[in-house]
């Protein structure tokens, strides 16, 4: 099932969650939708599952208009980030609960829905967990049932809300790679909304990152991560040194100096991205920044230093590889190897 | 020279645990004086008036208790507060209900005056209640003229006394329904409804359920007052003998007449409802602490 978001707008109060969204997901894709709080990605997820309304724009699922139907008749399953499990249903009765509440028409018999139920409790490995209440769980288990619940119906499109937000770092790791498996398994398009960009690079096909209710790039992992489109993608997305420089006439100046580097179109105020791996390091005079190494640490193949820039003595954080060890003390030049300039000083 | 002292550990030990002591609990006698005196409270206020409502009402005996029961003033009395409390708690049950899900799931202009609002009996004076009723429905009241015209009985009968028992108790099931609602907020609600559950097959069988005990509380505490009301049934009633007199109106009308036992002997029927209100209130309390289980998110 291909979904089309056009033009959506939400807005609390003064507080505009969406300003003017597209977006077009393809069939079978499973995509992340990813930026910080308060960035109109939870919005968003809603207004597609039709638990909220857009106050203008328009959703639709292969071409046919999703508003004009309410949250129940558009069979999208939702993942909620706290499960919603129904804490009163023991574990085989929330699975078995999209199928209960089906029309009398459609309802299949109690063996069925029986056997559906064993199905998906085995696809999430809890089957031995059926007969449970929700607060005998263990949050990894929760999620995994809340999955198997909103799966009983068979969605035509799956949406994910901070799924794994609310557990430990490990155990999130272990569903990360649990869901890219089901995914492929079960082949459903797919949502999931993260501020983690860890989970979102590791886990979806294509990546959405949004800020302020606006989306500022969509991408695979590998494109928003290497081609970042704004500053704001660029500082969100891995780490990153921002230098504040001055470009006039094609020449880019940090400070006074001069870094002869290609300014691309920026122009006036703007501001210099380089990845943390991607400063080069040389001896002085081959470089287009100079400074002094202040402090060393060693990870097992990178050495991280404190590098404070010639001039105003601002300090950057730089990863190198350990071929050439650094000292306390040692003057050295930097060149950025691959960079990003983008115009404005915000 | 020098002197060494050495403690044995078992002096540290004990010394540490008279420190201790001192620390965290006062001498017995404060003790003594904090715990007398609220056993002295309890005693005057609380089990010395209840024991003296049943030894009085049983001061002439067993037979006089019951025939005191059985008169057919007490009989409408019971009769009277019976329905009276039926139909004004399964009617503030729906409107409770109704509103603690307005004011817990929904944002809307308005909620925090909703929510004075329906506080509004329990600030108001019961009395005040019962004269809002009478300037609403009297002879000279608002719609006094047009129910005399068609011949409907409102002020000094049945219907008025509902009225305002149900205006009166109406706080009850919605105060102890909103925070409990608004504590589970509305995520279960949202995959009922996404997995296609229709909205009243969402109230019944997700909501419902997860607020059953809370509610139950609501409507005992709904129930004792009901039938305990005095103030706002006692303007609109009219106390017109054997048919508006409902047991508290009836304990006063006795117990102005002298006739001591009799009044005692109903109050000692309201008194047995506060006790079995109370205990069954104690056991509710524990089951709604149960169902209130801490989710680990």
């Amino acid at each position: 099932m291909t979904i089309e978001v056009r033009n959506i707008v939400k807005q609390y109060g003064a507080f505009k969650a969406l300003d003017n969204v597209d977006l077009r997901v393809a069939d079978g894709e499973l995509l992340a939708l990813l930026g910080p709080s308060g960035s109109g990605k939870t919005s968003l997820l809603r207004i597609i599952a039709g638990l909220d309304w857009p106050d203008s724009g328009e959703v639709s699922f292969d071409g046919e208009n999703a508003l004009a139907r309410g949250a129940g008749e558009r069979h999208v399953g939702f993942v909620f980030q706290h499960y919603a499990l129904f804490r009163h249903m023991s574990v085989f009765e929330n699975v078995a609960f999209g199928l209960r509440v089906q029309p009398r028409a459609v309802r299949k018999s109690e063996a069925q829905i029986r056997a559906r139920v064993k199905e998906l409790l085995d696809l999430v490995q809890l089957d031995w967990l059926a007969n449970r209440y929700p607060s005998q769980l263990s949050g990894g288990q929760r999620q995994r049932i809340a999955l198997a619940r909103a799966l009983a119906i068979e969605p035509r499109i799956l949406l994910l809300d901070e799924p794994f937000g609310a557990l430990d770092a490990k155990v999130r790791k272990e569903l990360r790679q649990w869901l890219r498996t089901l995914h492929e398994e079960i082949h459903v398009t797919s949502i999931f909304v993260t501020h983690d960009q860890e989970e979102a690079l590791e886990v979806a096909n294509r990546v959405v990152v949004m800020d302020k209710g606006k989306i500022e790039q969509i991408g695979t992992p590998g494109d928003v991560y290497d081609n970042p489109a704004t500053a704001f993608v660029h500082s969100f997305i891995g780490e990153s040194i921002v230098l504040p420089v001055d470009v006039s006439d094609g020449q880019v100046k940090l400070g006074h100096r001069p870094l002869n580097i290609d300014a691309g179109s920026a122009s006036g105020p703007s501001k210099l991205f380089v990845r943390r791996h991607d400063m080069q390091i040389g001896p002085l005079g081959e470089g287009a920044l100079e400074g002094t190494v202040r402090r060393v640490r060693t990870f097992g193949p990178i050495q991280r230093a404190d590098i404070a820039l010639s001039g105003d003595d601002t300090l950057v954080e730089i990863d190198a590889p350990r071929d050439r060890p650094l000292t306390t003390g040692d003057a050295i030049s930097l060149q950025p190897r691959r960079y990003r300039i983008f115009a404005g000083q915000e | 020279m020098t002197i060494t002292i050495i403690n044995s550990p078992v002096t540290v030990e004990r010394a540490q645990s008279v420190a201790r002591q001192d620390l965290h609990t006062e001498p017995w006698l404060v003790r003594g004086i904090i715990i007398g005196v609220a056993v002295m409270f309890l005693t005057v206020f609380v089990v010395l008036p209840l024991i003296l409502v049943f030894s009085e009402a049983l001061s002439k005996g067993v037979g006089f208790y019951l025939s005191a029961l059985g008169d057919s003033e007490a009989l409408s009395a019971i009769w009277l507060t019976l329905i009276t409390a039926v139909i004004s708690v399964s009617l503030n049950l729906v409107f409770g209900v109704a509103a603690a899900w307005a004011v817990a799931k929904f944002e809307f202009r308005g909620k925090t005056l909703l929510v004075t609002l329906i506080d509004l009996p329990f600030s108001v004076s019961p009395v005040i209640s019962g004269l809002v009723f009478v300037l609403l429905f009297g002879a000279q009241g608002f719609f006094g003229p047009w129910l005399m015209a068609h011949g409907i009985n409102i002020l000094f009968a049945v219907p008025a006394i509902v009225l305002a028992t149900t205006f009166v108790t109406f706080p009850f099931v919605a105060r102890e329904l909103i925070p409990l609602m608004q504590e589970q907020g509305s995520q279960e609600e949202e995959a009922a409804i996404s997995l296609g559950a229709s909205g009243w097959r969402t109230f019944v069988v997700v909501t419902l359920p997860n607020i059953k005990w809370g509610l139950l509380y609501g409507v005992l505490l709904c129930n004792a007052r009901a039938m305990g009301e005095f103030g706002a049934v006692s303007v609109v009633s009219g106390h017109i003998r054997g048919e508006t007199n409902t047991m508290p109106l009836l304990v006063e009308i006795l117990y102005n007449e002298y006739q001591l036992v009799a009044s005692f002997a109903i109050a000692s029927l309201l008194a047995l409802l506060a006790l079995l209100t109370l205990i069954a209130k104690t056991i509710l309390e524990g089951q709604i602490e149960e169902g209130q289980l801490p989710r680990d998110d």
